[in-house]
């Protein structure tokens, strides 16, 4: 019986757990996969270490930070700079791009 | 302002990775550039949807393998790039 009043205590305890950091997923990113693994012919693990969630980066901000890498890489190229990468974090809007490049083909020696 | 997020320090290191394989990339044959291009680009992005966000281990090894490969493809001596799908391979 005391075992029984432990497990169930230790599951509460996992339950939380899993609510919590799901929580934290949907706050900072997409929810991939949830995937909890208990066996199949036992009552649920209730290891921690069973319960995994697994989350990879968020797609639009993978597209939207190799994009601005090739836009710039492209930028560099057709003006002879070099971005710095600090400076090229900093870039919103295409006013901004354009006063950049401004900025470093003066600086650049002729 | 409100500007994006500020990437944090591993994303900047992908990232510069990924900025350092394109810089390499330049120094070869137009045709080896393109296939180079896509080739990283398809791998960095394959990679963002495979490697879970927090497996901090397994992306600085990612990072490591990266670095060693880039410095293969900086090397003169290297003249492309190329991939093969070990799927493809096992039909005839």
């Amino acid at each position: 019986m005391a075992a029984v009043s432990a497990t169930s205590v230790g599951f509460q305890r996992s339950l939380n757990q899993s609510s919590r950091t799901n929580e934290a997923a949907e706050k900072y990113s997409r929810l991939r996969l949830v995937s909890r693994g208990w066996a199949k012919t036992k009552f649920p693990s209730l290891r921690t270490s069973h319960f995994h969630v697994y989350c990879a980066a968020k797609p639009e901000t993978v597209q939207k930070v190799c994009q601005i890498v090739e836009i710039v890489m492209g930028l560099e190229e057709e003006f002879g700079i070099s971005v710095e990468e600090e400076s090229s974090q900093n870039i919103t809007t295409v006013q901004e791009a354009a006063d950049l490049i401004e900025k470093l083909v003066q600086k650049k020696p002729e | 302002m409100g500007g994006p997020k500020p990437l944090s320090g591993m994303q900047k290191q992908v990232l510069s990775l990924y900025r350092g394989f394109l810089r390499a990339a330049r120094s070869k044959s137009p045709e080896d550039r393109r296939q180079i291009e896509s080739i990283v680009s398809a791998e960095f992005r394959r990679h963002s949807k495979l490697v879970d966000r927090k497996n901090f281990l397994y992306i600085e090894y990612l990072l490591r393998r990266g670095h060693k490969q880039l410095d293969q493809l900086k090397s003169p001596d290297t003249l492309k790039l190329s991939s093969l799908s070990l799927r493809n391979l096992k039909r005839p």
